[in-house]
Formats: structure tokens, sequence, C-alpha cells
């Protein structure tokens, strides 16, 4: 009887690094063999390798948690989807169908929107960078415009007058809520008196009706009292308005920035600790809502959580397409997906799983990407055990940010699926091939090769 | 000169270099490696061993050598 | 009564963790017979081969592996060998044993630590709050990120400054140059906020204590010291009796209901009479037998509230006592070093 195979292994001990179970063994052992039942090996199989994977339960799931944690604390909540999150078309209409409205930030995703059936009056239009044509639209249709600066009230004002009727909007401001950098870039500065200034300025020209008000206090926000901050300043502003200009404010738009369970690089504590549950977040925007507003007085409460919401519904599988031994003696490995596909790389340091139990003790390891690029890196330094070529990697939670901010550099992008509720798996975008990356390229005759 | 021979090895998979006083773990399929190169075996012979011993095709262990080879090198062992 | 109990930060080195002088404190009492388990973060951590205080050591996974390693290794150590409290004595570990104090608790392991809220207090962005609440007073201090907020912060403070990371790092700066220079130096290490601060002028003096939860101190002891390493660490120090600043550390007791061991580190300018918070450490300090060895066993205070023994009414202790620590060395076999690399555990 042979005994069972491990791959050999020797580590050398160095000072300070003699802890035998070391950096994060939980990241580094945990094996995952299938999402929400269907086994990795199946969906690999029929879909290949790289694979999105997104999960329409616990998509669902998250956005109830999330959406519950408010309105069992307050009458008046509605949430915006942050397309910019993730627009794949199912992931919207999941969301969608759960009740959210959309939350655009530019032309392309106010097309999106509409095209998706969104009405005008569901949109949340926000943005440094809406054009007339869009702006036109926009307020034609109704939509929920957040002006980002001074020319904007201009750009309005001017499509007011050519539509011959007065446009509802809303400002975005900014402010110092205790949260570093504070995000100062976008909207009006409360504190300098900018926003107020904004205020003047719409009502004098009077061709626009202020009725809400937007802020956005950044990301990945893990201090629940800073949102505290924010809406106490939002409602004594909110009143500031309604006293002195006659406006009515009839929203809080208080934007997202709210944490998923993903593991920022450089932070200590592991998301489990880190990350404070949803209901406290919403504890304290709730109770900060009910020590500032006047009584009997509930306005809608809006929130653009995206990032919380779908992060942690996205799975990408990757396979182990080669190993190598790096003259410092690490251990690499080279995954058929990299940066290209996980932009949020850059910053995360992902959940790897490993798609079947390994024998053989844990080495300092790296994980490299596909491209010819030195940065294409999705784990810089991280304990696997060895691993045979086509073995599985599942990084999580890669929900948020990456189908969108991926990018299209040398590779073809691959199938992004979604298991559904009922464990059947539907294709959501087919994996590319040339003629999707030729078909706007026009090559002129006299360069043709004959 | 290789130092492997000079290296004591424990059966618990635990290594120590009496000449740099480097200390090192390995496991089992590393330890009968280690045991092997220090008997003086060669790269064949060791491949062949490691397929009689262990539930492993020839091809695999080959690369697996291979690659203990080259981090006993990075760690000035051969 | 014995009790198995796990002490961590048992690294006697230069800049020693606290974890010795607690075993030792808990191996001082009588009411109690305790046996001490070393939780060490790395196989050369001296207190692992320090025999005569701790029987067996275990290697931990790092607080950062969260619930699934952390806390599964103390459920472990509790099924294989016995466990009946942990002793953390390290920043890294709170958050996580807070988290999950309650689970333990159920698998049969006790701990005796502040809630999450208490332990935010100890964030410098909370100390002005918490100074004036005890009645003395905090360097004058703004938090900045950008040239233009630092400059005006200077300006305000006036210099010198302590140009201080939120976590890590402090420099001192007698021009508004020096000043920018160690701004950047922090930011490229360490990134935003930065914190410049006034600098005062006094003695460095501490307070070790132990709140029960309740609003009562469990024992308290204030010193000076006397002597401090390259490091700043503590090497000589004399035991005082500074009114406000015992006053202020009871306050924070009673105020914030603290639970658990803290140790508050002060700047005090007696000629003044002021005194100055400088930090709020959530656990005991690294010199915490000095108060054991003056009479005052707040480590073993601990275990006896935690387990419903009577609990010692430390009224007093006396001023001029003298603290020395000094180094010492040992000579052993290589097999219990083998033991923690290869299976974990000594």
């Amino acid at each position: 009887m042979k005994k069972i195979y491990q791959k050999p292994v020797i580590t050398k001990l160095q000072t300070g690094f003699m802890n035998k179970f070391g950096s994060s063994p939980l990241y580094a052992r945990k094996v995952r063999t299938d999402i929400d039942g269907v086994p990795i090996s199946e969906l690999v199989e029929k879909f290949g390798s790289p694979l999105f994977v997104i999960s329409e339960k616990q998509l669902r799931e998250k956005y109830r948690q999330i959406y519950s944690a408010f309105t069992n604390r307050y009458p008046n909540v509605q949430f915006g989807w942050s397309y910019k999150t993730n627009y794949l078309k199912a992931v919207c209409a999941v969301l969608h169908q759960e009740g959210a409205i959309a939350e655009v930030v530019s032309e392309f995703e106010y097309e999106k929107a509409r095209n998706m059936g969104i009405e005008g009056k569901d949109i949340i239009f926000n943005g440094p960078h809406k054009t007339i044509n869009a702006l036109k639209r926009a307020a034609l249709e109704g939509a929920k415009i957040h002006i980002d600066h001074f020319d904007e009230i201009t750009d309005l004002e001017h499509i007011a007058d050519e539509i011959g009727k007065q446009i509802k909007v809303a400002i975005r401001i900014n402010m110092d809520t205790g949260i570093h950098p504070q995000w100062d870039r976008f909207g009006f500065n409360l504190e300098t008196g900018q926003a107020l200034d904004a205020v003047k300025r719409i009502a004098s020209g009077g061709k626009l009706v202020l009725n809400g008000l937007h802020c956005h206090i950044g990301t990945f926000i893990l201090e629940p009292e800073a949102y505290g901050k924010e809406v106490e300043k939002m409602v004594k502003f909110a009143y500031e308005i309604e006293d002195n200009f006659g406006f009515k404010i009839e929203y809080l738009d208080i934007g997202g920035g709210f944490p998923s369970k993903n593991r920022l690089k450089g932070t200590y504590l592991p998301p489990d600790v880190a990350v404070p549950p949803v209901e406290e977040f919403a504890e304290k925007i709730t109770d900060s809502l009910y020590s500032n507003l006047r009584p009997g007085d509930f306005p809608k409460l809006i929130l653009e959580t995206g990032r919380a919401i779908v992060d942690e519904a996205g799975y990408l599988i990757t396979t182990v397409f080669a190993s190598k031994r790096l003259p410092d003696g690490r251990k690499a490995y080279i995954a058929d997906a990299g940066v290209n596909l996980l932009f949020t790389a850059f910053w995360y340091k992902f959940n790897i799983e490993i798609d079947r139990e390994v024998q053989g003790s844990n080495e300092p390891s790296v994980i490299y990407g596909p491209l010819c690029m030195n940065i294409d890196i999705i784990d810089e330094g991280t304990m696997l055990p060895p691993l045979k070529r086509g073995t599985r990697l599942i990084f999580s939670p890669v929900g948020a940010y990456n189908n969108t901010q991926w990018m299209q550099f040398i590779e073809y992008r691959p199938n992004v699926v979604m298991v559904m509720e009922d464990q059947t798996v539907e294709i959501i975008r087919e994996k590319e091939d040339l003629s999707d990356i030729e078909r706007r390229e026009r090559l002129p005759d006299r360069l043709k090769i004959k | 000169m290789n130092r492997i021979k000079q290296l004591a090895i424990n059966e618990e998979g635990f290594v120590f270099d009496p000449l740099t006083g480097d200390s090192f773990t390995v496991n089992q399929t590393g330890l009968f490696i280690l045991q092997k190169l220090k008997e003086g075996k060669e790269t064949e012979q060791i491949v062949k061993e490691l397929t009689e011993e262990f539930e492993v095709s020839q091809e695999e262990a080959e690369r697996d050598l291979i690659d203990f080879v080259e981090k006993l090198r990075s760690y000035r062992l051969l | 009564m014995e009790l198995k109990i796990a002490v961590s930060g048992i690294n006697a080195v230069d800049n020693p963790g606290p974890g010795i002088g607690v075993a030792k404190s808990l191996t001082e009492a009588e009411d109690f017979s305790a046996q001490i388990i070393g939780l060490a973060y790395d196989a050369m951590e001296p207190g692992i081969y320090m025999d005569w205080i701790i029987k067996k050591s275990f290697i931990m996974p790092y607080p950062s592996g969260g619930h699934d390693a952390f806390i599964n290794r103390l459920i472990y150590i509790k099924d294989n060998y016995g466990l009946d409290f942990v002793m953390s004595v390290l920043d890294a570990e709170l958050p996580v044993l807070i988290k999950y104090a309650d689970e333990l608790e159920k698998n049969g392991i006790k701990t005796f630590l502040p809630t999450y809220q208490q332990f935010k207090l100890r964030a410098k962005d909370r100390l002005e709050e918490i100074a004036q609440s005890i009645g003395i007073d905090i360097p004058k201090s703004a938090v900045v990120s950008s040239y233009d907020e630092l400059i005006k912060a200077v300006e305000k403070i006036g210099l010198p400054v302590m140009v201080k990371g939120a976590f890590y790092k402090a420099y001192r700066a007698y021009t508004t140059q020096e000043a920018i220079s160690y701004y950047n130096k922090i930011v490229a290490q360490w990134g935003y906020p930065i914190i410049v601060q006034q600098v005062v002028s006094g003695e460095e003096m501490n307070v070790v204590a132990v709140g029960d939860g309740e609003g009562n101190s469990l024992g308290m002891v204030g010193i000076k010291k006397m002597w401090i390493t390259e490091l700043g660490k503590i090497w000589t120090g004399v035991t005082i009796k500074n009114e406000k600043m015992l006053t202020a550390a009871q306050k924070f007791i009673e105020k914030y209901g603290w639970r658990g061991a803290f140790e508050l580190e002060c700047i005090v300018d007696t000629k003044e009479d002021r005194v100055y918070l400088i930090e709020i450490n959530p656990r005991f300090p690294a010199w915490s037998y000095f108060s054991t060895g003056v009479g005052v066993n707040i480590a073993a205070n601990i275990i006896r509230k935690a387990f419903d023994l009577p609990v010692k009414q430390y009224a007093d202790y006396p001023a001029g006592k003298l603290y020395v620590r000094f180094t010492d060395d040992l000579v052993t076999d290589m097999d219990r070093f083998q033991k923690v690399i290869t299976r974990g555990e000594s």
C-alpha cells in the first residue's frame, strides 16, 4: 500500500516569523466545492474558466437584510441601486424587483437605466459630468437631478427656459464628518458656506425648485457614527433652507459607502471583526434622524448602497495555469484571471478558496494573473498548500466594481453567470470573442495587408 | 560540497544546519527527498523511489523534485 | 480553586509584552491556584522557555485570522488541555476577543474585557472629551490632512509641536519646515490623518488600574518613570501618589463603567498642578508587576471578580517603592523549540 503523496515543502524558520499558524490560515486553507449548491467543477465544465459567478440568492438576501435594517427603524425609506457598482442587467433587474430605484452617474448609465425600463422619476442622476443632452432628457423625464457644481445650476436654468417649466432639483453637499480623506471634490461644501450660496443662487434664479439634499461621505466607512454626524448636519441644513427660502426638502439622500465583508489591504483586523453589522449603521442613522427632525416630519431617506449589497454575492473562479519558483524561494502561481478582471485587487486582499482538499503544509505563495505586465498580481503574499496545475481558486467577494471596472487588455472577458434561486445557472454576460473587440474598428484600405 | 550531508534531521520534520545555525521545517515528502539526497542518490533514482513509496505519477514527482531542489538552492543547501 | 489561565504577551524582550508580569502576579495569589498557559505568536518568545512561570505554551494564529483561526484555537486549547480564563494583554487581540466573548463564555472560557464601545474610547480623537469629563487636561491638538491645515494648526498651537500618526510614530518639530517633513514622512508610511499636538512640560507618570464594569475600582497604583530605555520603555520607576491623576483614573472608571485593566499615560506638570492625558491603553502595561510588588495584585482581583471569589479591597499602597528591571539569561536544549515549531505547542 503506497502512502498518500504530498508535494515536498521545506521552509526556513525566520526570526519573527516562527509561527506554525502564521498569517491568517482562514484565507490560506479554505475549501469550496460549490456555490449555492452548484459544483464548481460543473460550472467550469459548462461555462469555462475564468468565470464570474453571481448568486441571486445571496444578492436578494443581502438586499433584504440591509433594507429591513432601515425600514424596521424609519417609516420612509427608499434604496437607489448604484449602477456603477455593477450594472449587469441581471443584477440591476434583481435589485429593481426588490424595489430599488436606479442611481446613475453618467449619460451612459442614465441610458442604461432607461433601457432597463426604469422610468425617469425612478432615476437618481448624480455625478460631476452630466452633458446638456443628458440633463435635458432627465429634466423632461422628471429624474431626481442632484447638482454637483455652480455650472450645472446655470445649465439647468437654461434648460428650464428651453422646456418652459420649473425643474425639481437636489444639491449634493460635502462636509466634515470626521472621515479622512474628506470627499470634498463633489458637491458644495457645507462648512465654508458654499452650500448655502448654492441654495441662494437657486432661489434667486427662480427656475429651479430645490426639494432634496444629497451627500456621500466616502467609501468603505467603518465608523457608523460618521453617518450620524452626516444626518445631523443634513437635517439642520434642510431646516435652514426650509425656514429661510421656502423650499420643502422632501428627501435626504445620504449616499452609500457602507463596507462589505471584504478585507482592505493594510488593515489588520479581519472583516468579521472590523466591519460593523449594518444594523449598527442603521441605528446611528435613524437615531440621528429622530433626534434632529421636528416632530411629525419624516422626509424620505434615500440610500445608495452598492458594495454592501452586491460584493459578497460575487465570486470569480480561476484555474492555476502554471507554477514557478521565484529566486527568493517563494512559490508563484499563474492564474488565468488577473487584474484585468479583478480591478479591486488593487485595494482588497480577497478570500481565497481552493476547489478541493489538498495535502501538504502551507508555504508563502504569490498569485499572478495572466497578463504580460508586472503589476498583474492578485495576491502578493499568502499561505497556500502546494497546488497542482488545474486546481481552481475561488476569489471573493468580487461582486462590486469588477464587472464595471474590468478592462479588455490582451485577453477576452469571460462568461458571467448567475446561480438562480432554484439552482439553475444562467449566462448573464456572454464571453467575448474577437468580433466584440474589433466591431468598432475601421482599417483604412491603404493599410490592408494584401 | 553540498551541505545536505551535515544536516541534523529529526523524524518530525525539523531540520537544523549546524554550519549556519539555520533551522527548517520540512514535510514528509520533503524529508524523504532530503534523506535520499543525503545518501547521495541521483535525481532519476529519487524519482523512482518516490513513485514506489507514494501514490504519485512519475511526471508529477519529477516536476516537484525539480521545484524542491530549486528551493534548496535558494536556501543554499545545495 | 485551580484555574488554567492563558496569558498572552509573553515576549519578555527589550520591548516587553505585559504577559510575564501578569503571569507572575497570578501565580502569587494565595486564594486560588493559577496554572499559566502561555499564548505566543512566535516560537522565540522567551516566555515559552521560562518554565518556572509558564508550564505550557501554545502558538496562536494572529488575531487578524478572525473567528475561524483565533477563537477556534482557544477552543482547541480548552478541549485538549483545559482553559478557564483568557487574560489578554495585547491591543491587537482585544477586538476579536471582545466580539466573541459570549461564544468563549459558552464554551467555558471566561474573559474580563471592556465593551467594544469602551475599547473605542482609547482612540486619539476621543481623548479631549474624556480628559474633560475626568477633570484633567490634554495637550492642545488638531487633526489635519493637508498642508494648509497643518500650517494653520502649527500657528495655532505654537512651536515646538509633536507631529503624530493616528496609530504610530511621533516626532517633535521645532520649525514649520520640520513639521512638514515629519508630516510627509508619516503620511508616506501610515497615511492620514495626522495629529499635531502641543509639547507640554512635566514628568511622565502613569496609572495602572482595573474597573469592575460597574463603576468601581479593583485596584490602582500610580508611578513615575525614572529611567527609560531608548525604546521608551520603563527600566526604573517609583510609586507616587499624585491626587489629581489618581482621582482622574477613579473618575474614568466611574464615568465610563470601564471593565478590565487599563493604563493612563500622563504628563504631570507639578509646578502648574496640571495633569495632561497622553494616552489610554485598554490593557495592562508591561510594568504591571510593580503594583503586585507593592501589595496591589490587580490581575488576581480580575480573576476573583470573574469567578465570583471575594474581591480584595486594595485601599492604599506605599509611595516611594522602587521598581528595577533587570536582564537575565537561560540555557536550554533545542527540544522545546523543535516541539513548538513542529507541533505548535510546547
